[in-house]
């Protein structure tokens, strides 16, 4: 009993298990639960959230970067499914929670980019919201479609954690592929339960925001070039491709096929960073 | 009578002087903190910060003394700075936030104001560390002490080595532990000028 005990704690401590198995199982486990009180859309933040616990780096003091991600990641979770059970969908919701995500961007990263000079720092600041927004605003439009919302959010934290730990982190890259993964469980439950799945906005504003603020955070606290995570914008785009004509349980993948290029195109480029490319 | 009076302020005023706090200015190109970890339990990893700055006061009559230490942190080197093919050297991983945060947390400060002595030399320093934004006591224990006049310059000059210990979960730096240890040797060699 005591041998099984020291090799859960050893596996549980492997960085594979706390950025793939765990958080695939927590994110498929909490979209097979939540399904029943329509909040599934969660299972993005659960399966986030395990790979947190895990990894155990979370405390509230000193309230860094990397932790004031986690932070806005859970209330883009909330709000979303805040939205989803109380409000109706309208043109302007997903520009607005944009926005809002946008700017708390500003609050994530506000330390860092006091340390840089005043134009380095209106740039990225600039950049950072601009695309915390994009990605927030244009994932939020694929709410109705859990096929599309499943692989958006598969691929843009597949995308942002392996852009990351190429760029040098390692933690970041740890979180990025914790909440790629918690999405692959979701696509699973999916795959079971068909189109009565829902995403919302808790699936789609939680997965964009985080990955959004991770991808930026891998810049930002590491030495990711901001060229190599652009390609993460066109996900939410390549999620919108045709889908129609192919089966049901294929829809997912050929979503993740669609928005794995853009993601591929964006490890591609850290990689070829890390070896001295410029642009 | 008046000769004894002035005798005897002769020889006092230099007692005194000798008597009171004397501060130093620490030498930067002098003075490196280095660190030692151990890696997968196997080898020691030494690697050291290339720039600090500070001062440290001493007062041998009264027994106390005091030190600041502010040390860059994006100035860790651990030699290993040629990316040779790979994503990234050590030394930029060590920058990121999986370790120092440089980009958020650009300094750590070492302030003691408790000192032990023996005899006339410091034997040990207690202060707080702050580093990652967590402060925590932390106690050097000095070496070596050596006080002499610079055999070029003729300033006066103190210095010598201190050792210590931290956990560096402490301080939330939680990546790779246990792969690379949570124990941090640290190495201070100092030098210091009086103005």
């Amino acid at each position: 009993m005591y041998e099984a005990v020291v090799y859960l704690q050893e596996l549980l401590r492997h960085p594979v298990v706390q950025s793939s198995a765990a958080p695939f199982l927590a994110g498929l486990v909490a979209a097979a639960l939540l399904y029943h009180v329509r909040l599934e859309g969660l299972a993005a933040l659960a399966g986030f959230l395990a790979t947190v616990a895990l990894v155990g780096n979370f405390a509230l003091d000193p309230l860094t970067a990397t932790r004031k991600i986690v932070i806005v990641g859970a209330a883009a979770a909330a709000l979303g499914a805040m939205t989803d059970l109380a409000f109706k969908p309208t043109r302007f919701g997903g520009p607005l929670l944009g926005l809002i995500f946008g700017v708390a961007s500003l609050w994530v990263f506000a330390t860092v980019l006091r340390q840089k000079l005043p134009v380095e720092a209106v740039l990225l600041a600039a950049g950072v919201i601009a695309f915390t927004a994009w990605l927030a605003a244009a994932s939020v439009a694929l709410q109705h479609d859990p096929a599309r919302a499943g692989a958006n959010g598969l691929m843009l934290g597949l995308g942002a954690g392996v852009c990351a730990v190429l760029g040098g982190s390692a933690l970041i890259g740890q979180y990025g592929l914790g909440l790629g993964a918690a999405c692959g469980g979701f696509i699973v439950v999916l795959w079971i339960l068909g189109p009565r799945l829902g995403a919302g906005h808790a699936l789609t504003l939680s997965t964009s925001v985080l990955s959004a603020l991770l991808a930026s955070g891998a810049v930002l606290l590491a030495q990711l070039s901001p060229v190599a995570v652009a390609p993460l914008a066109l996900v939410p785009l390549a999620a919108r491709l045709p889908l129609s004509r192919a089966p049901l349980w294929m829809q997912p993948v050929l979503a993740a096929v669609y928005t794995g290029v853009p993601a591929a195109a964006a490890c591609a480029l850290a990689w070829l960073s890390g070896r001295g490319w410029t642009w | 009578m008046t000769r004894l009076t002035l005798g005897a302020l002769a020889l006092a005023v230099p007692l005194a002087a000798a008597a009171a706090p004397e501060t130093y200015k620490l030498d930067p190109h002098h003075t490196y903190p280095h660190f030692a970890v151990e890696h997968f339990g196997v080898s020691m990893y030494w690697g050291r910060f290339d720039r600090g700055s500070g001062q440290f006061t001493i007062d041998r009559a009264a027994k106390k003394g005091s030190l600041e230490l502010t040390v860059e942190t994006a100035s860790v080197s651990t030699g290993d700075n040629q990316r040779d093919g790979r994503p990234r050297t050590l030394d930029e991983h060590l920058k990121t936030a999986d370790f120092f945060n440089v980009a958020e947390f650009p300094q750590m400060t070492f302030k003691a104001d408790s000192v032990k002595f023996d005899g006339d030399a410091p034997r040990e320093v207690s202060g707080t560390l702050t580093l990652l934004g967590v402060s925590k006591p932390l106690t050097l224990k000095v070496e070596r002490w050596v006080c002499k006049d610079n055999p070029f310059n003729k300033k006066p000059m103190c210095g010598g080595n201190a050792s210590g210990s931290l956990k560096r979960t402490d301080f939330g730096m939680k990546y790779a532990v246990p792969a690379v240890s949570d124990e941090v040797r640290l190495y201070v060699q100092f030098e210091g000028y009086r103005p």
